[in-house]
């Protein structure tokens, strides 16, 4: 290696190692968030607190909120003679459904050609949890009273469900790769983007430039340490996923390489392109949270699955770098499949990061 | 208090001296606001659906057609095989394949009804278990309906043979706009990042440069320069508040049925938590870059724990006990309530007390700390 870059390395490192506090951050973050997404992420719904109001009680009634209390989606909070006015319920409650037999409910049910009423009264609030409830109250009711009436339940399709890729649900499978996406992201971009706008802002990269370094060695120079930190922490998450939460990878661990690799360059040259934007630190702050972090988290498809998307945020998706990293390591983590599959997602991301590089050292050339 | 006074001056002037500090506070905001409100929706749409029918039969194709009516799938075309669809999947060019057995038709007939296959990629469990939900819920649809044109051939009504009549109606939210619930706790989000961050970076930066030690030996004491400092950045959380008001209600037309100042009183008791954390922070932080990777390192872990995009009650036990001390879980539900239900002193108090307690705490120890570091 060039002398006058590897001494540059040599004080990158030193920066980073006297400033312990960033360090144990940089290092500590990817395990910290990998145990609270293990612990906190649960996607199922269960438990769910609702309210029965219950005019006349009869043993069907009492059958019937047994069944509703006993089910893993539903927890009866409270049963009560009336309600009232239902909305005082919902706010001083927070119960996400009210569950309303009608005064004649027994007697209807055991009546054949009149069927019983139970209104359903769901918060909505929560677009996801309203959609569940409304599909599922109706079935769901409909069985519990025909086991009461002792009637056996009809159906004319069943549906066998076959998983694939991740058959337990296992949330690892699905934040392991995520979290290699952002974390990725943020030490590359974020990093490298403060460190230049901290030289530039105290002036001593100025000081440099003076000096017999050419500016392209300065940036190798700066670079090179966040490269090795970023594939520190990449190497961090897949252990910490492997050995916690049992998070094998199926396919190659080469290719995996490979693609963290461009993926890091991508992410670097980007962090450079807002240093050459910004002069100060708390701007260099301010750009690089929305334009990398941001949409690293919420559109490249690892929190919000990009298909369910408005079309024109679609298309951001799509010059987001993150978007196809994801696509290539969820394919090589999950699904195990090759460069067969993954040749277009790798080609884009590696023309992306291409295209990042060129720019941010032209810029940064001009810049200085 | 004139101190004080003299220090909200100082600190007024220095914002507005740096243009560019101003449309970067404005600037993302706005841009925030308008990506994740359409972004955050916990919808799962258009999910890509591959399909072997084996049966072709009126039946089967009857039962396709009712799914593919549906918005929230596209299909991602007609399998050849088993084989077929596993590939489709393999490459990403579907997420769900459902399979009709040959025999489907005839099944259908049987007591025991007619089995489908489903195949889902499950690479991300959630969207993957609400779209295999809406396919059940499609084809149970699909086979009441069946059964029901199977009764009336022989002279039954489903109605009278189901027991119940079941009335579900969607209150608050009634068209299940996933905006209605993600856009107010936007305004969370918002509030949390700008005032912990600009306080944070505003005494950092104090720090770095040395004029903190100057402030220190003038007559003020750090307990007005602090309060002197924040106060900008209290008023900043303020407007903000009501920007991301009428942003949710003029362009993403969420109903606000709260009263806007106490919605204003909860951001400023919410807003002691959130510069208390930034004072907390600049006081271990050594510069900028630390103020940063500390606040966002403690604003993920509580979003997490915040019931932002992740239902609390789902969390385990010992974890929900843990969101008991996080700040932005009260200030979530405030907002959510106050917004879809109108809900107001009567009903938030314990929050508001909540928060009371624990921005107490907060600031209180930021002040101390604040104060054994300078002197």
């Amino acid at each position: 290696m060039n002398p006058r870059i590897r001494a540059l390395v040599r004080k990158e490192v030193w920066h980073i190692l006297r400033d312990w506090q960033t360090l144990v951050i940089v290092l500590a973050m990817p395990v910290f968030m990998m145990f609270l997404y293990g612990y906190a992420l649960d996607v199922n719904i269960s438990d769910v607190r609702v309210m029965v109001e219950d005019p006349s009680p009869s043993v069907e009634t009492a059958e019937i909120i047994r069944a509703i209390d006993h089910s893993s989606l539903f927890k009866v909070a409270g049963v009560v003679h009336s309600a009232g006015n239902p909305d005082e319920i919902f706010r001083r409650y927070h119960v996400k459904a009210l569950f309303r037999f009608s005064p004649e409910f027994s007697a209807d049910l055991r009546r054949p050609g009149s069927p019983a009423s139970v209104q359903v009264l769901i918060d909505g609030s929560d677009q996801n949890l309203g959609t569940v409830l409304r599909n599922v109250v109706e079935p769901f009711l409909q069985k519990s009273a025909l086991e009461v009436l002792h009637v056996p339940v009809p159906a004319a399709v069943n549906v066998r469900q076959t998983i694939l890729y991740n058959p337990q649900q296992k949330s690892a499978m699905y934040f392991v790769p995520g979290l290699m996406v952002t974390i990725l992201m943020m030490i590359s971009a974020m990093l490298t983007s403060l460190t230049i706008t901290r030289e530039k802002e105290s002036g001593s990269l100025e000081q440099m430039l003076v000096s017999p370094v050419r500016p392209a060695e300065i940036m190798a120079g700066k670079i090179a340490p966040y490269i090795v930190l970023a594939a520190i922490d990449g190497a961090l998450i897949l252990l910490v996923g492997y050995f916690v939460f049992g998070v094998a990878i199926s396919g190659s661990l080469l290719l995996l390489a490979a693609a963290s690799l461009i993926y890091i360059f991508a992410a670097l040259a980007l962090g450079l392109l807002i240093s050459t934007v910004a002069n100060k630190q708390e701007h260099a702050m301010l750009i690089v949270l929305p334009v990398t972090v941001l949409p690293t988290v919420l559109l490249s498809g690892f929190i919000f699955p990009i298909a369910s998307l408005p079309q024109l945020l679609q298309y951001v998706c799509m010059l987001i770098p993150a978007t196809y990293f994801l696509e290539i390591i969820r394919g090589i983590i999950l699904k195990g499949v090759g460069l067969g599959v993954l040749w277009r997602p790798m080609l884009v991301l590696g023309c992306m990061g291409l295209f990042l590089i060129v720019v941010s050292v032209r810029k940064f050339r001009v810049k200085l | 208090m004139n101190f004080i006074r003299l220090i909200v001056w100082k600190e007024f002037t220095q914002i507005r001296s740096d243009p560019i500090v101003i449309r970067l506070i404005i600037v993302p905001v706005i841009l925030q606001m308008f990506v994740l409100g359409y972004a955050l929706t916990t919808e799962v749409k258009n999910t890509t659906l591959a399909i072997l029918d084996r049966s072709n039969t009126p039946e089967s194709v009857s039962l396709v057609q009712t799914i593919l009516h549906n918005q929230l799938f596209r299909f991602a075309g007609y399998a050849e095989s088993e084989t077929d669809c596993r590939d489709r999947l393999d490459r990403g060019d579907a997420r769900l394949a459902l399979i009709l057995p040959a025999q489907f038709a005839r099944d259908l007939e049987a007591p025991h009804g007619a089995e489908v296959s489903l195949i889902i990629d499950g690479q991300d469990a959630n969207s993957s278990t609400i779209s295999s939900g809406y396919i059940n819920s499609i084809i149970s649809g699909w086979s009441v309906s069946y059964l029901e044109k199977k009764l009336e051939a022989g002279g039954l009504r489903l109605r009278n043979v189901l027991p119940l009549e079941v009335h579900p109606v969607i209150m608050y939210n009634p068209m299940l706009k996933s905006t209605w619930y993600m856009v107010p706790a936007l305004a969370v989000v918002l509030v949390t990042m700008i005032t912990a961050l600009l306080t944070g970076f505003s005494i950092v930066k104090e720090k770095e440069g040395g004029t903190l030690e100057q402030l220190m030996v003038t007559p003020i004491s750090p307990v007005h320069v602090v309060l002197g400092k924040i106060v900008p950045y209290v008023v900043i959380g303020l407007l903000e508040l009501s920007a991301v008001l009428a942003c949710a209600t003029l362009w993403f037309r969420v109903p606000f049925k709260g009263n806007f100042f106490t919605l204003l009183l909860f951001g400023l008791i919410y807003m002691t938590s959130s510069i208390g954390i930034g004072i907390l922070v600049s006081t271990v932080a050594r510069n900028a870059q630390q103020v940063l990777f500390i606040l966002w390192f403690i604003l993920i872990f509580f979003l997490f724990l915040s019931g932002f995009f992740l239902a609390l009650e789902n969390m385990p036990q010992w974890v929900q006990k843990v969101t008991y001390i996080n700040p932005l879980r009260y200030f979530m539900f405030v907002l959510r309530e106050m917004f879809l239900k109108g809900s107001g002193f009567a009903e938030l108090w314990p929050q508001g007390l909540a928060m009371l307690a624990i921005g107490g705490v907060v600031f209180g120890a930021s002040l101390v700390t604040f104060q054994r570091k300078v002197s």
